[in-house]
């Protein structure tokens, strides 16, 4: 039972955080969003955005390329790690710098880069023209590709260092069993390496579909107005047109949304995994 | 075991890493590019060669100012997230304190808010208790956003751990302090390195909260950055890109002649 | 493991050292935002370095949107840390009621009394006095245009083709030119839908930006042929070397106005006010129109004839169309929802 107090004593810094700095700010910014001038509960600024098509048609954008995004991740991701894995520790470490390399680069000096290569005259829409494929003038930015491919781009190293630690755990004598009872090679990494990077995969998808769904540098600029997603429409709405309680009721939405979806996949992947 | 792998698909997968580097590589290599030009715009192929970019960033004090800065932050972000952040993951893990499902949850959703919304809630509850922002509400915005980062990892870790040596350990009579330090977390270690990486790279990059949470003295490379990009775009931003890719870079091969990157990495 | 927590213990009283003394300040310290940029440059030059010298303080410039400032204005209102904010779009008339600015009595300001009437109008509600004015046009690159625009209604013209840009009603400069579009097209403050559903007739040939600098990068790399924008960005695309040209179109130009505000709870308002009252000085104010084509609000300001040409001068500066910023402010929200829905794809 004393064990229990010690779980306590080496969680308690991390949840009063929680608690202090995020949950009771975060809370009061939130709750402008189902309170009217007076105090008294409302549910005004929730409902206007429910009955309107124009911010339903944001969330389903939002939900759309957040999956896309994850997916996306997942799939490279996987093989990715693996092959990481089954490399020589020095080869290893330099793949892992060479993917986190954009992380040591500003969000929006990344997100530039595309803006070149994408971009009227850039070097994708140049060589999409000498195939044949588009027009002159063509661009890919500010359309739904640009803001998957910059967002991919950025959680990449996230979804794949997420696996690489887990398969790296691994012991790879079981990979070697698998295949000496006459598993081929893709049934061997289907059959006992896909399990367990499981929690990978999932710890790895929940952190690159919350961010997402939550950054809004990248997808404004890759964007455009054109193709707002919700968390710009939240920072538009609380900076430039200074409704606080809409964008808070925005930010509820989303909060309860995304933390709907993780709920039941965190419960999932704990009865996969156990 | 690499024998077993058949030529075809060693093949394909040399091909898959190279096309992935090149796609996660490619806006880098623009930004070295544009870096490079002598002209006044950023274009790329950059027109003409010149490293007056360069010579701009490095006699501009708003850069190097700010670089110490967000490093200086990063580090000490990355110290308290990771102490922070293990602890709470190493209790989830056990499961034994109630509600585990719903706190497992609840310690993502600094994730799940665009960073605007929190910054405006600090702001406020800091202005209201403490008084002016400064370095310090700072270091506790960019804790909190990156403590969620260690826990995951470490969690994800943990999960492939084996959950019987701990209880070995204490058969064997390790007190329950002695086990974490000796058994528990040299076993996490793999996600508390990848976590506090994740947590430094989180600070070094973060604008939005930056921008709210600083006091008016203090400049992050980040911001600098930023509003370089947003009010007068020029290539000198490409130009401090490239340094610091460059700088990471040095370090990682410094690091190496002197350590042995194997010891590091392990 | 004990010479490994001596370390630590070092590098982090290193990593601290100098965070927390910053804040002792030996002189008077006035803290003001501003734009970035070209702006900022010419805003420190001509006003905050001269400033320092003759009132033996300090002022740290923080550079942030009129926007984020009034968040943070209203986020820090327990604790203010600005002096005095400046404003582009509008956003005084929200920070005087809310009461993040206090206000300024026209007699406390010297140069108040040579202003022209509209530049302190909003002072009686308790904002702060409009020290520049940029005009809202058409801009238009000379080499690629035959007949250059002269009306608002030319850029409905088929010959533009798609090398149109708009800007996002996110942006003050794009919030004027839109109701002095919808203007023409017969509508009002509070009826927008003609505008509106002219817009939409643009919306496949245009690029639509949201921050200003875009429409440097628009004119140099892609292909932009006209647009509705201000006269102070026209001078700066002009310097980088595009070969573009401002108009100010028949119906009438609307203009942006640029407040200089006194931030409430502050010590030194005093010298905050002096500040202010500085900004409005008629020398200052014809360097800004000399440097980067801004109007001046003082009517003492005297131009030099070359640069009295480019600029809105005089007793133009009176005939501006100028549309009420309570007004526009308390349509705001709604004007900017059913134009991100016009403009969502």
């Amino acid at each position: 039972m004393a064990s229990h107090r010690e779980d306590w004593a080496i969680a308690a810094p991390g949840l009063l955080l929680l608690l202090l700095a995020f949950l009771v700010p975060v809370g009061s910014i939130l709750a402008l969003g189902v309170r009217t001038e007076g105090g008294e509960f409302t549910p005004a600024y929730v409902i206007r955005f429910l009955t309107e098509p124009y911010y339903l048609g944001i969330s389903w954008r939002t939900i759309k390329l957040s999956v896309v995004i994850t997916l996306v991740c997942a799939l490279v991701g996987f093989p990715f790690a693996y092959i990481m894995a089954r490399v020589g520790p020095r080869l290893r470490l330099w793949l892992v710098i060479l993917i986190t390399l954009p992380l040591m680069t500003s969000v929006v000096v990344r997100t530039f880069g595309w803006m070149v290569l994408l971009g009227r005259g850039g070097l994708v829409p140049d060589i999409m023209r000498s195939l044949g494929l588009v027009r002159r003038n063509y661009t890919l930015m500010h359309t739904e590709v640009a803001i998957v491919v910059g967002m991919v781009q950025i959680l990449f190293p996230f979804m794949v260092l997420s696996i690489l630690g887990v398969i790296l755990r691994m012991d790879p004598r079981l990979e070697e069993a698998a295949r000496v009872m006459g598993c081929t090679f893709l049934q061997s990494v289907r059959r006992v390496v896909l399990p367990v990077a499981t929690p990978g995969i999932v710890a790895g998808s929940l952190l690159v579909f919350t961010l997402s769904a939550s950054y809004f540098i990248t997808p404004s600029l890759l964007g455009g107005a054109r193709l707002p997603v919700l968390a710009g429409s939240i920072y538009e709405t609380a900076t430039r047109t200074q409704d606080w309680p809409f964008a808070a009721a925005q930010s509820l939405i989303l909060f309860t949304a995304v933390l709907l979806l993780l709920f039941p996949y965190i419960r999932l992947t704990r009865k996969a995994g156990g | 075991m690499v024998e077993a792998v058949p030529t075809g698909v060693r093949a394909a997968a040399v091909i898959f890493m190279l096309l992935v580097l090149a796609f996660v590589l490619g806006p880098l290599v623009v930004v070295a590019g544009v870096s490079f030009t002598a002209g006044d715009y950023v274009t790329f192929p950059p027109e003409g060669l010149s490293l007056r970019w360069y010579r701009a960033v490095l006699s501009a004090d708003v850069y190097t100012h700010s670089a110490i800065t967000s490093l200086r932050l990063a580090a000490l972000v990355t110290l308290a997230a990771t102490v922070i952040g293990t602890g709470v993951a190493v209790a989830l893990h056990r499961r034994r304190i109630p509600g585990t499902g719903f706190l497992s949850a609840l310690v993502l959703s600094p994730l799940v808010l665009p960073t605007i919304v929190f910054a405006l809630g600090l702001l406020m509850l800091w202005s209201s208790v403490v008084g002016r922002t400064s370095f310090y509400s700072l270091w506790l915005g960019h804790t909190v956003i990156a403590v969620p980062y260690v826990i995951r990892t470490t969690l994800a870790v943990l999960a492939t751990s084996d959950p019987f040596l701990e209880e070995a350990a204490r058969t064997m009579g390790a007190g329950p302090w002695r086990t974490l330090f000796h058994v528990t977390l040299p076993q996490c270690l793999p996600g508390i390195a990848a976590g506090g990486f994740f947590a430094f790279n989180i600070s070094f990059d973060e604008a939005i909260l930056s921008l709210f949470l600083r006091s008016p003295d203090i400049m992050t490379l980040p911001i600098q950055i930023y509003t370089q990009l947003e009010f007068s775009p020029d290539p000198s931003i490409a130009a401090a890109s490239a340094l610091m890719i460059a700088l990471t870079i040095f370090l990682i091969v410094a690091i190496d002649r002197l350590l042995g990157i194997q010891r590091v990495a392990a | 493991m004990k010479p490994n927590v001596m370390l630590s213990a070092l590098a982090c009283s290193f990593l601290l050292a100098g965070m927390s003394s910053s804040a002792v300040a030996q002189r008077a310290t006035l803290t003001v935002n501003s734009w970035g940029g070209a702006y900022e440059k010419l805003h420190k030059q001509l006003i905050f370095e001269p400033f320092e010298k003759a009132n033996n303080v300090k002022i740290n410039v923080v550079t942030v949107y009129s926007a984020d400032t009034l968040a943070q204005l209203r986020a820090q209102k327990a604790a203010p840390q600005y002096d005095v904010v400046h404003f582009s779009g509008g956003q005084e008339v929200v920070a005087a009621r809310e009461g993040l600015i206090a206000p300024i009595n026209a007699e406390e300001l010297p140069n108040a009394a040579n202003l022209y009437p509209f530049a302190k109008e909003g002072m009686s509600r308790g904002e702060g006095p409009v020290h520049l004015v940029t005009a809202i046009g058409l801009l238009y690159n000379e080499k690629k245009v035959k007949n250059p625009p002269k009306s608002w209604k030319d850029l409905w013209k088929p010959e533009y083709g798609d090398h149109l840009v708009l800007t996002d009603l996110s942006n003050s400069y794009g919030l004027l030119g839109f109701l002095m579009m919808n203007k023409v097209w017969g509508g009002s403050i509070e009826n927008t839908k003609p505008g509106l559903d002219k817009v939409r007739e643009l919306l496949d040939r245009s690029t639509i930006i949201s921050s200003s600098p875009e429409i440097q990068q628009n004119f140099a790399q892609n292909d932009a042929w006209v647009a509705a924008f201000s006269q102070d960005y026209a001078h700066v695309v002009r310097q980088g070397g595009q070969p573009v040209k401002f108009v100010m179109a028949e119906e009438g130009t609307p203009a942006v106005f640029f407040t200089a505000n006194l931030v409430a709870g502050r010590p030194n308002q005093a010298l905050a006010k002096k500040l202010i009252d500085f900004s409005l000085s008629p020398e200052v104010q014809a360097a800004f129109a000399r440097e980067m084509r801004y109007s001046p609000t003082n009517r003492l300001a005297k131009l030099d004839p070359a640069v009295a040409s480019e600029v809105v001068y005089g007793d133009a500066v009176n005939g501006l169309v100028r549309f009420d910023p309570a007004q526009v402010d308390a349509n705001r929200t709604a004007l900017v929802e059913s134009w991100k829905k016009l403009i969502a794809r």
